[in-house]
């Protein structure tokens, strides 16, 4: 069992549901590069928020989420080139901005 | 971040009160922070599972911020909630947990612990703002 899994929140609509699958590769090729994590073990889940369900500074939102819960320890580098990858490979995939995308890696 | 969700039961909250509760958590949390707007998101959560209570409050925030604007904060957002949507205290809780800001990354940008925010933070989220249109 990965010590290694990742969330993600996006609103309906916002991100091709024939992307996911790459996008869920991405996150785990990205964290076995980064983390050294064994990538076939990492859970990798997808939800959507419904129209009309998410807002951002009160307006409607179409932010993305994606949520890391990795073993803790690592340094600051380490989890900013995790997060900073993510980020673009996340946008290169869904097409989406840099204001359109939020990224944690939280120690789980 | 700041990241609210709101847990409500199926088909209570209707969209017009969900919009409202979004604009007021945005005013209160940057009125009492100065965090700002475009950083603040609310989603809406309809459960059918129990909680304690059928509606509830689920934020998280930086940390790094005083006990009394933190409790203040969580009082002034559940008022707001049920202002607006009607419901009673005894149907609503709430909670507001907190992570090192140093464990996200918005607009491309490891967010800046509380009192630490810089002039360059603050034009990025007007940027933001300006490309979603805000």
């Amino acid at each position: 069992m990965s010590r290694v899994s990742f969330s993600c929140t996006m609103q309906e609509g916002q991100v091709a549901d024939d992307v996911r699958a790459e996008l869920a590769d991405g996150l785990r090729r990205i964290t076995a590069d980064v983390l050294g994590e064994a990538p076939g073990d990492i859970p990798v889940d997808f939800s959507d928020i419904p129209i009309g369900f998410g807002f951002r500074g009160g307006e409607p939102s179409t932010t993305s989420l994606v949520r890391g819960s990795i073993v803790g320890g690592v340094t600051q580098d380490v989890r900013e080139d995790l997060m900073r990858r993510i980020c673009d490979m996340w946008m290169e995939l869904s097409g989406c901005t840099v204001d359109e995308l939020v990224v944690s890696a939280r120690d789980a | 971040m700041p990241y609210y969700r709101c847990v409500v039961p199926k088909d209570s909250v209707p969209y017009d009160q969900r919009a409202e509760v979004a604009k007021a958590f945005t005013d209160i949390h940057c009125g009492s922070t100065g965090a700002p707007r475009s950083f603040v998101h609310v989603v809406f959560d309809e459960h059918d599972d129990r909680w304690d209570t059928p509606y509830f409050l689920d934020g998280g925030n930086r940390a790094g911020r005083p006990e009394e604007l933190k409790a203040q904060l969580l009082n002034d957002l559940m008022s707001a909630f049920r202002e607006i949507t009607g419901v009673s205290s005894d149907e609503f809780s709430g909670r507001i947990t907190e992570g090192p800001a140093s464990w996200t990354m918005e607009g491309g940008m490891v967010l800046p612990e509380p009192g630490e925010e810089t002039a360059e933070w603050y034009e990025h989220d007007l940027q933001g703002q300006a490309a979603a249109g805000g």
